[in-house]
């Protein structure tokens, strides 16, 4: 659990990220971080100091929910659910990043 | 749309429940840290307590990631503002010298501006208490720019017929008069108003009606309207007043009116009672004794009613040929204008020194807030070197800055209160004055200059730190050198500010000081000393004729003179020095007045034949009156300044005139010259004539009683002895002449007491300015000073050098001042007596005072500077 193996996120990535967490269905911030951390082969690891402002963040954007509840292992929590609004702009920047990285990729490996 | 809405609702939540969602927070932290040590329990299999640990520290700091998601609840800022102004207060309590000092020069500047400025306001700024009061105007008599005087009965008739520009006219005359009610007789100022008065005031009476056109006419049943206060002090009650009679003058009069609460004036003319005013037809077209108000038709301006008016007086000159007074204009003026007459002037000076005197303190406050903030040069460094952002920086400098001018603020209000409670007291006697209050506008202007001086200043050290980088300055440490030079460019600017500004200040109030001893040098042309005048007022129904009047003096002088420690008594319609009796016209029959020219006039009264020994009144030349000037070869006395002014060649005693226009009387002649005396103020002219009592008598006149030893004892028995004579006449306040003396320069007086304190303050702020900012020198440069006296620097080197940059500063402010005086200087013109507003001797001598206390302001800290012990102060840093 080297820093080096890890890489930074990119700023605006963490929303998008987190955003697609949620497509999955709800979520409290544990969850979420461990989840970043799974589908990423444990390259992307979130700061839970970024983590939480985030969260809060995208709820103020309206683009998430929160509310107590208790997870299957009966542990109360804060779970974070998509909102509509949420699901539209996750749909919109997911097009918008995969313009963006396919470009990036294009050029680093033109020849 | 509805997002915003949602924000705004989240953010107002979380201002509100800050600590409770803290709680959430912490909570679901808490629980974030216990499934990541349980998740490390199942995957690794360690101890419970180690997995804590762990997790814990692959969380971090909870507190730092409260602190930034607070931050992303937008809330920070609130709790900060908290915490700005709890350190500014605690850093402001802890230099104690610094803040006391600026809020006692805000408080001063605002409270002193906001009083002056809230007088001003009520006497300048409010409308008259009548509808449309722009449309009224106050009409006189006019020959040249400054003389103008009252109307005649004539003039009055013909504006209500002829003057089309005016939809009512009104006329009053005011006169103290003996007034019974129940029981004894009083003397109350009255106005004798027409119909028109009321009418273009638009004041109706509360009950009861107004006066109507009807009780004007000469004969009509006499009718008068009474104040509320008069009614119920009278009458007990406004209902009860109705229909009652009172005695006014000794003519029964019914009240038919009262008017609203409040009213104790009308138009500026004081009065209790206003009878209607019934005028009987004229024989001549003088004398001009009238007040007369207008209301100008609608659309109608103060242009076009004097072009009407004026083509009623030209129509006038032919039809009564007593008066040919061919540049006289009938001429309409602001009634709000000629109300407040000088007063505005005066106001306007007080405004214009107070505001210096406002600026003087922001520069002065704005230079101490200069000094606090480079001192705190070294803190600002570290803090922005241990991670403080710009903006927190400012915020936190700019938050001191704002307290502190709170603190002055509310200083400031409390000062203002009662600088204007004093202002009412002993301030010039100004129409309306009474009713002022504080004005939170002017508060609020003077808070928000002291707010952005405030502001300005508290950010200069952050301003110059961008320039340069927090490291350096560090390392600079508090030899912050360009800095500090930069701000003692700055410093230095508000100090030749400030001395430019205290200038003016000074000059004009020392202008002033020297008009009024001038004034009070003045000799009003008789002894006032041991001399008192009892005003009375014989009831004009019983002392109808010249016989009735004469006889009652004849009765009521050798009794008064017999009473024990009189030395002499006298009879005047006048009372000096500032009341002339009336004005009136004549013409010379030697020189008479060109065709097209203006007929003069002077300053006209009527006395008795003691009243010249009475008053210590010499006789000049030719005689005084005798018992033998009955009017069939009518006679005056003229004064000294009179004689003088028309037969400067020394020939005017047997000289004959016109007096009033009127050319079918019997010409009168000149006997005498008597020494000047003041009727039109001490400032006035000494020009009078003098009628004797004996050729027309007058129900108002003043008995002058000179006494051997203190007056008080005599007068008592002197106003029994009138009252032995007549019980029902009613004797006023007995007016001591050495008060009213006194009292007629107290306007001049109070202005220059109230500018003298403007002036103090002034000179006191800048010398308070010149001291900090050399104190502050030497302070800084005490190092430098060291080395200087280490090298064989005498003392009197070091205090020279520092006193040179102090007065350096001084003399650029004061030459910079006197540039403004002199273009300000028309300004003060009018208020001044014998004396220039560009008097080189008054300039050079406050000129000098500026610089001699500024000198003592420089010398203080240079001495100090020069008490520096060398190897102290090299070993210091």
């Amino acid at each position: 659990m080297t820093m080096t193996d890890r890489a930074d996120l990119l700023q605006g990535t963490l929303d998008l990220l987190i955003l697609k967490t949620l497509v999955l269905g709800p979520l409290h911030g544990w969850g979420i971080s461990k989840r970043i951390r799974q589908l990423s082969s444990d390259v992307l690891e979130v700061g839970q100091g970024s983590l939480y402002p985030a969260l809060y963040r995208l709820e103020d954007k309206g683009w998430i929910r929160a509310e107590w509840g208790v997870s299957p292992e009966g542990r109360r929590a804060k779970f974070y659910t998509l909102t509509a609004a949420g699901k539209k702009h996750f749909t919109a920047e997911r097009s918008q990043w995969r313009l963006f990285s396919g470009a990036v990729e294009q050029v680093l490996s033109a020849t | 749309m509805r997002q915003w809405l949602h924000r705004i609702v989240r953010r107002v939540r979380a201002l509100a429940q800050g600590s409770a969602l803290d709680r959430d927070l912490d909570a679901e932290m808490r629980i974030h840290v216990e499934m990541e040590a349980e998740a490390l329990v199942r995957a690794y299999g360690i101890a419970p307590e180690e997995a804590r640990r762990q997790a814990l520290v692959a969380f971090g700091g909870i507190e730092r990631y409260k602190e930034a998601h607070r931050d992303a609840r937008g809330v920070r800022w609130m709790s900060e503002l908290a915490q700005d102004v709890r350190y500014a207060a605690r850093s402001l309590v802890h230099a104690p010298a610094f803040s006391l000092s600026a809020v006692l020069v805000l408080a001063l500047g605002i409270g002193a501006s906001t009083a002056v400025f809230s007088a001003v306001d009520a006497v300048l700024l409010t409308h008259l208490p009548y509808p449309h009061d722009e449309a009224l105007v106050r009409i006189y008599e006019q020959n040249s720019p400054t003389n103008r005087w009252g109307l005649s009965v004539v003039d009055f008739h013909a504006i209500e017929a002829q003057a089309h520009s005016l939809t009512a006219v009104g006329a009053v005359q005011q006169r103290e008069v003996a007034v019974t009610a129940d029981g004894e007789p009083e003397q109350l100022r009255t106005g004798f108003a027409t119909s028109g008065f009321f009418r273009a005031l638009g004041v109706r009476p509360e009950r009861g009606r107004s006066i109507e056109p009807g009780d004007e006419r000469p004969g009509a049943p006499p009718v008068v309207l009474v104040d509320q206060a008069f009614a119920v002090q009278t009458f007990g009650g406004a209902a009860n007043a109705l229909g009652r009679n009172i005695m006014i003058d000794g003519i029964a009069h019914t009240v038919v009116g009262v008017l609203p609460a409040g009213v104790n004036e009308l138009a500026g003319m004081h009065a209790r009672i206003w009878p209607a005013l019934q005028l009987d037809p004229p024989t001549r077209r003088g004398p001009f004794g009238l007040y007369v108000v207008g209301r100008m038709a609608s659309g109608v301006t103060l242009d076009v009613a004097r072009r009407d008016l004026a083509a009623v007086s030209v129509a006038l000159l032919s039809a009564w040929p007593s008066f040919q007074d061919h540049v006289a204009r009938l001429t309409p003026y602001s009634l709000r204008e000629s109300i407040l007459g000088s007063a505005g002037h005066t106001l306007r000076l007080l405004v214009a020194a107070v505001a210096l005197v406002l600026l003087i303190a922001v520069a002065n406050v704005a230079s101490l807030m200069l000094v606090r903030a480079t001192s705190r040069w070294r803190e600002i460094s570290f803090r922005t070197v241990l991670g403080a952002t710009r903006g927190r920086l400012v915020r936190l400098l700019v938050t001191e800055s704002v307290v502190l001018a709170i603190v002055g603020a509310i200083a400031g209000v409390a000062v203002g209160a009662a600088g204007l409670a004093v202002l009412k007291t002993i301030g010039p006697s100004i129409p309306r004055l009474d009713g002022a209050r504080l004005d939170l506008r002017a508060v609020g202007v003077a808070v928000a200059l002291a707010l952005v001086a405030g502001v300005i200043v508290g950010m200069y050290p952050v301003a110059l730190l961008l320039g340069r980088g927090a490291a350096a300055a560090l390392r600079e440490g508090n030899r912050a050198v360009s800095g500090g030079r930069h701000a003692h460019a700055i410093r230095g600017m508000f100090v030749v500010t400030e001395f430019a500004l205290t200038l003016p200040v000074l000059a004009g109030a020392a202008l002033l000081l020297n008009s009024f001893v001038r004034l009070q040098r003045v000799n009003p042309g008789f002894d006032p000393a041991r001399l008192v005048a009892i005003p009375v007022a014989l009831p004009s129904a019983r002392y109808a004729n010249d016989s009735a009047m004469s006889a009652y003096w004849a009765r009521a002088l050798p009794l008064v003179r017999e009473v024990p420690g009189v030395v002499n008594v006298g009879l005047g319609a006048s009372m000096p020095p500032d009341y002339a009796w009336t004005f009136n016209n004549f013409d010379l029959i030697d020189r008479p007045v060109p065709p097209g020219g203006a007929q003069p006039t002077s300053p006209w009264t009527m006395a008795g034949r003691e009243y010249f020994a009475t008053l210590g009144v010499p006789l000049l030349d030719g005689r005084l009156f005798t018992p033998a000037d009955t009017g069939g070869a009518p006679v005056v006395v003229v004064s000294r300044t009179w004689a003088e002014h028309y037969f400067p060649d020394g020939t005017a005693v047997g000289r004959r005139l016109i007096s009033g226009g009127c050319i079918t009387c019997p010409l009168t002649t000149i006997v005498g010259i008597v020494g000047d005396v003041k009727y039109q103020g001490l400032d006035g002219s000494g020009d009078a004539v003098y009628e004797p009592l004996t050729q027309g008598w007058t129900q108002g006149l003043n008995l002058f009683v000179r006494t051997a030893g203190s007056p008080a004892a005599v007068v008592d028995r002197v106003r029994a002895v009138l009252r032995s004579v007549d019980p029902a006449i009613p004797l006023n306040d007995v007016v001591p002449m050495e008060d009213r003396v006194y009292a007629s320069i107290a306007q001049p007086r109070h202005l220059t007491t109230l500018l003298g304190g403007f002036a103090v303050a002034a000179l006191a702020l800048a010398a308070v300015g010149i001291f900090g900012m050399l104190s502050y020198t030497v302070s800084a440069r005490r190092r430098e000073i060291g080395v200087r006296m280490a090298l064989g620097a005498p003392h009197g080197a070091v205090v020279r050098m520092i006193v040179r940059r102090g007065m350096g500063h001084a003399v650029a402010g004061a030459v910079l001042g006197l540039a403004a005086a002199l273009a300000g200087a028309r300004w003060l013109a009018g208020a001044l007596y014998e004396v220039r507003a560009t008097d080189p001797a008054t300039l050079t001598a406050v000129t000098l005072l500026l610089l001699g206390v500024a000198f003592v302001a420089c010398w203080l800290p240079a001495r100090r500077a020069a008490m520096i012990d060398p190897t102290e102060a090299i070993r210091a840093e």
